[in-house]
């Protein structure tokens, strides 16, 4: 790759989305309009919440004890000393009247309610002094409306404040009567809320910084990659580009590296403008009030600190990187700027939700979230930005790992996408499902394409999907259910070999392998055993299995049934049907148009997603290793079976361990072979042995045994 | 300079299948020489020009251009042409200067160099009084000149022009076929495609019709007329299209 032209053709974007007056709006215009306009409306919006002082009458006040004191001297409110805070009494106001004339009836009083200012009326009884006096209970009644929200509310004061002012009777009394002080009081409940200030400013933001500044790092993305693809297309810039010296490579990257840059500048810009807006927010706060529920407000308004913000975008760059790599490769295959918007809606839709786990409750990052697309990166911000530093640290290189790794398989996609000339000189054409099928079949070639291979997985996880449901709602269970989920594995790539090419069998790799290939992969299968116990500990250490799983797994595998059986159910067949899939079909189709090695690797890692989706989400990684071994052994022997052996001897000797360490124990050579029997791990030594053999292969067969090399 | 055998393209169709563009296209074009490449819309002109220019991968047959071939060496043969089609468009927000001097970086034109040949070829074009005009702010014939400039910013020996003055006025047209004139007589390899005949008469020393993707004749002008016994190229072309017309209809009646 040529940087000069790289860096030429960036440069050169940039500037030209610099100079384009929309992408600029949106980039740079919009996130620093957009967070001073939603603070304005918050604060527009918390004024309005914001309770008026509410007036109460009250009928008969000269009857109130002069202690405690119920209303103010001047008699315009009530006494302070009742409330939390004085802001709070400022709320309430207090009309007197007296209880004569038209206020003495009921119904004035509830006229007053429902028709004039006051929003709650207390009547004093007459024969309060007596009964205080006399130590009796009194009644005092409110008139209120329930269906008046600001009246309900006013009645809810009202109770809580003559409860307290109940408290003070009931302490002259107590003090009256010299007995010991709580004697009245024998609980008193006092909440400590243990969020810091930041804590509690976060969990507000947390829930809806993550989401914008996620969703504006694809939108600073989209815009430009729709303008520097499709646009460019619409403006027939694209050919004269094309036939520059620059190569496609050179082209995507430095194409990618502007889209970059558009996606983490609204990023950052939206950060800065957030920021700045929680600042004067909290000001405004703390300003406004002084008493604690301004103090609170302003807490959940301040911004972030300083050091998480910088994470953040250390954060948001690989992000940012996998939205623009995959809005090229999206807007690489559209014809025009209007053609661009439309892919907009599907990318969004599938982005949505994943960036809505940071809205619902509940949801914590874990190993699992930490390698979802996005997800990951969206749940890490929100800790970032609650200050939950410890789990920000001990998930941001399992989440800031698998990004950077997505966002460059989305950057080998759009450099695809670029080299494909089918893509970038696409024209429109009437589409009809008829004729297409019938195309697909009449001009299907030898091998499937990549598409068709991609496809062949996801009807596999379908299909696999839509049996378990079946087999859930039946009950069905067993050894046979196992086998059929297998079948279905091996229909879907054999149904499809045979309707899809002309020569089903090489799809499938159907042919005789020279014996050697199966020493090798049976002599790969079990080196590797010892690497992958070792492997598999490091993935459970990482990535504990809950004790739930593990017990439908242990008896599974070490139910009642005969060690035969269980060999030819969970090794021979899966053997077979994978491999089928996985070497056959789908390795075959991603070799279409592309390199060898990537074909591996991408097969591989389908692989490992099928175990995924199918089993579970810790087998992820040793799938995938072992997926690029049989997928070498595969290419090189040109043949399924080698693969096939080496699956079912690994299989085999899973399902067998437990049976094998037994025998081995029964003889006393268990402790020569076993440095922990129980986990299956080997000692230190075997290791070594087996990673020296499997190396050796791997390097064999990569380097020095390549028949396969020219063929198509 | 540029010789192409047996040349071929194949699109796949979701409708009609795989479709033959270009089929057995073979021509030689020399230096000093405007090889002519007439044929009406959609005969396959384009096609094989943007193979030439390797956008394209041919199918079957080879191309050489400038002494490389265009599927082995596609950067170098990239290297050493000069492509304008009516594909090729100019970029809104860049200045003619701007756009000239980006592509001949992309090159891998020293500065000092670049500087002194744009200064050759913006005097050459005339185009020194919209230097630093947006492409967007252009007129048609400015843009013309400014994508004249960006393909022999570089100097390179093989100019390929697709159509270069369709949908221009008779004062561009003119312009920019005498640019392609002068161009032949600084001995470069020029090939030129159109569906006009005066344009052919006028620049080409040799020339192919080509329709529904097969070369129907080529050779010097005077010799095809007399071979063909046609007073002129536009009776020529009918002549060559009603008999390509006649062979396929009687290829699908057998």
């Amino acid at each position: 790759m040529n940087w000069a032209n790289v860096f030429l053709i960036f440069r050169r974007e940039g500037m030209d989305q610099l100079r384009d007056r929309r992408t600029l709006f949106m980039v740079v215009v919009f996130p620093l309009l957009l967070y001073p306009i939603i603070g304005a409306g918050v604060l527009q919006f918390a004024a309005a919440l914001q309770e008026k002082p509410r007036i109460v009458v009250v009928v008969g006040a000269d009857r109130l004890p002069k202690e405690p004191a119920l209303l103010t001297p001047d008699g315009t409110g009530f006494n302070p000393a009742l409330f939390d805070s004085p802001a709070e009494a400022a709320r309430l106001s207090v009309e007197i009247q007296p209880d004569a004339g038209r206020w003495a009836t009921p119904e004035f009083r509830e006229y007053a309610v429902r028709e004039l200012d006051a929003s709650a009326v207390m009547v004093v009884p007459a024969d309060l002094p007596e009964q205080f006096a006399a130590r009796a209970d009194v009644s005092i009644p409110i008139h209120y409306r329930s269906v008046d929200e600001n009246s309900k509310v006013t009645y809810l004061r009202l109770r809580e404040l003559l409860d307290r002012w109940k408290g003070g009777i009931v302490e002259e009394r107590r003090k009256e009567d010299k007995l010991p002080e709580g004697y009245a009081k024998p609980i008193e409940v006092r909440g400590l809320d243990a969020a810091t200030t930041q804590e509690i400013g976060g969990s507000v933001w947390g829930r809806i910084f993550p989401f914008l500044l996620v969703l504006m790092s694809l939108t600073g993305a989209f815009y430009p990659a729709v303008d520097l693809c499709a646009g460019e297309k619409e403006r027939g810039t694209m050919e004269t580009l094309l036939i520059s010296p620059a190569g496609r490579a050179e082209i995507v990257v430095g194409k990618f590296l502007a889209v970059l840059a558009a996606s983490v500048t609204t990023a950052v810009l939206n950060l800065v403008s957030m920021g700045l807006t929680g600042l004067q927010l909290a000001r405004r706060a703390t300003a406004m009030g002084g008493g604690d529920g301004a103090g609170e407000a302003a807490a959940a308004l301040a911004p972030p600190t300083l050091q998480s913000a910088l994470w953040m975008v250390v954060l948001l760059v690989p992000l940012a990187a996998f939205f623009s790599a995959i809005c090229l490769a999206v807007a690489a295959m559209a014809r025009s700027m209007k053609e661009g918007q439309y892919y907009m809606t599907p990318l969004y839709l599938v982005c949505l939700p994943l960036i809505f786990m940071t809205m619902a409750p509940g949801i914590e990052l874990n190993a699992f979230y930490s390698l979802v697309p996005v997800t990951g990166v969206a749940l890490l911000l929100r800790a970032l930005i609650v200050g939950d530093y410890a789990t920000a640290f001990r998930y941001f290189v399992p989440v800031l790992l698998p990004t950077v790794i997505y966002a460059w398989l989305a950057l080998r996609w759009a450099v695809e996408q670029f080299n494909d000339e089918r893509v970038l000189f696409r024209e429109s054409e009437r589409f009809s499902l008829g004729s297409w099928l019938r195309g697909v079949i009449r001009d299907r070639a030898a091998r499937p394409t990549s598409a068709q291979a991609v496809l062949c997985f996801a009807l596999i996880i379908t299909a696999s999907w839509l049996f378990a449901q079946v087999v859930l709602s039946t009950g069905a269970g067993g050894l046979g259910v196992v086998a059929a989920g297998q079948a279905i594995i091996l229909l879907v790539p054999l149904a499809m070999a045979f309707l899809l090419t002309t020569d089903p069998a090489g799809t499938l790799r159907l042919r005789r392998a020279a014996w050697r290939y199966f020493a090798i992969a049976i002599g790969a299968a079990v080196a590797v055993k010892p690497l992958s116990a070792e492997f598999e500990r490091l993935v459970r250490w990482a990535f504990p299995l809950s004790d739930a799983t593990k017990s439908v797994f242990e008896s599974l595998l070490l139910g009642e049934t005969p060690l035969p059986l269980a060999i030819a159910v969970f090794a021979l067949v899966p053997a077979i049907c994978e491999e089928a899939a996985f070497r056959g079909f789908i390795l075959s189709g991603l070799r279409t148009g592309r390199r060898t090695r990537s074909a591996i690797v991408l097969s591989a890692l389908l692989f490992g997603l099928l175990h995924v989706f199918l089993s579970l989400f810790q087998q992820f990684f040793h799938a995938a290793i072992l997926g690029v071994l049989i997928g070498l052994i595969a290419v090189r022997s040109r043949s399924l079976w080698p693969g096939v052996a080496f699956h079912a001897v690994n299989n085999g000797l899973a399902v067998a361990t437990g049976a094998w360490i037994a025998t081995l124990e029964r003889a006393g050579a268990a402790g020569w072979v076993y440095r922990d029997a129980e986990n299956g791990l080997y000692h230190v030594p075997w290791v070594v042995v087996g990673g020296v053999v499997v190396g050796a292969l791997v390097l064999h067969l990569w380097k020095y045994d390549r028949p396969d090399v020219g063929e198509a | 300079m540029i010789a192409v055998e047996r040349l071929g393209k194949s699109f796949h169709d979701a409708r009609r299948g795989w479709v033959e563009a270009v089929r057995d296209v073979a021509f030689e074009c020399r230096p000093g020489e405007i090889f002519g490449l007439l044929g009406p819309n959609g005969a396959g002109k384009t096609t094989t020009l943007r193979m030439l220019s390797t956008v394209l991968k041919p199918t079957a047959g080879r191309a050489i251009v400038a002494g490389y071939d265009v599927v082995a060496a596609p950067e170098e043969v990239r290297r050493r042409i000069g492509f304008m089609s009516a594909g090729t468009g100019i970029y809104d927000r860049m200045t003619a200067w701007e756009l000239v001097e980006y592509f001949g970086r992309l090159y891998g034109m020293p500065r000092d160099a670049l500087r002194e040949r744009m200064e050759t070829v913006f005097d050459w074009l005339r185009m020194d009084d919209f230097r630093d005009v947006l492409g967007s702010k252009m007129s048609t014939g400015m843009k013309q000149k400014v994508s004249i400039a960006r393909t022999i910013v570089h100097d390179p020996p093989v100019l390929i022009f697709d159509e270069p003055t369709s949908g221009l006025d008779v004062l561009v047209q003119r312009t920019v076929l005498d640019k392609i004139l002068e161009l032949r007589d600084m001995g470069k390899t020029v090939v030129f495609s159109t569906h006009s005949m005066s344009e052919v008469e006028r620049l080409c020393s040799r020339v192919a019709v080509i329709y529904r993707g097969r070369l129907q004749a080529q050779g010097p002008i005077d010799e095809l007329l007399a071979t063909h016994g046609q007073p002129n190229v536009e009776e020529l072309f009918f002549a060559l299209i009603e008999k390509a017309d006649a062979e396929a209809g009687a290829g699908a009646a057998s």
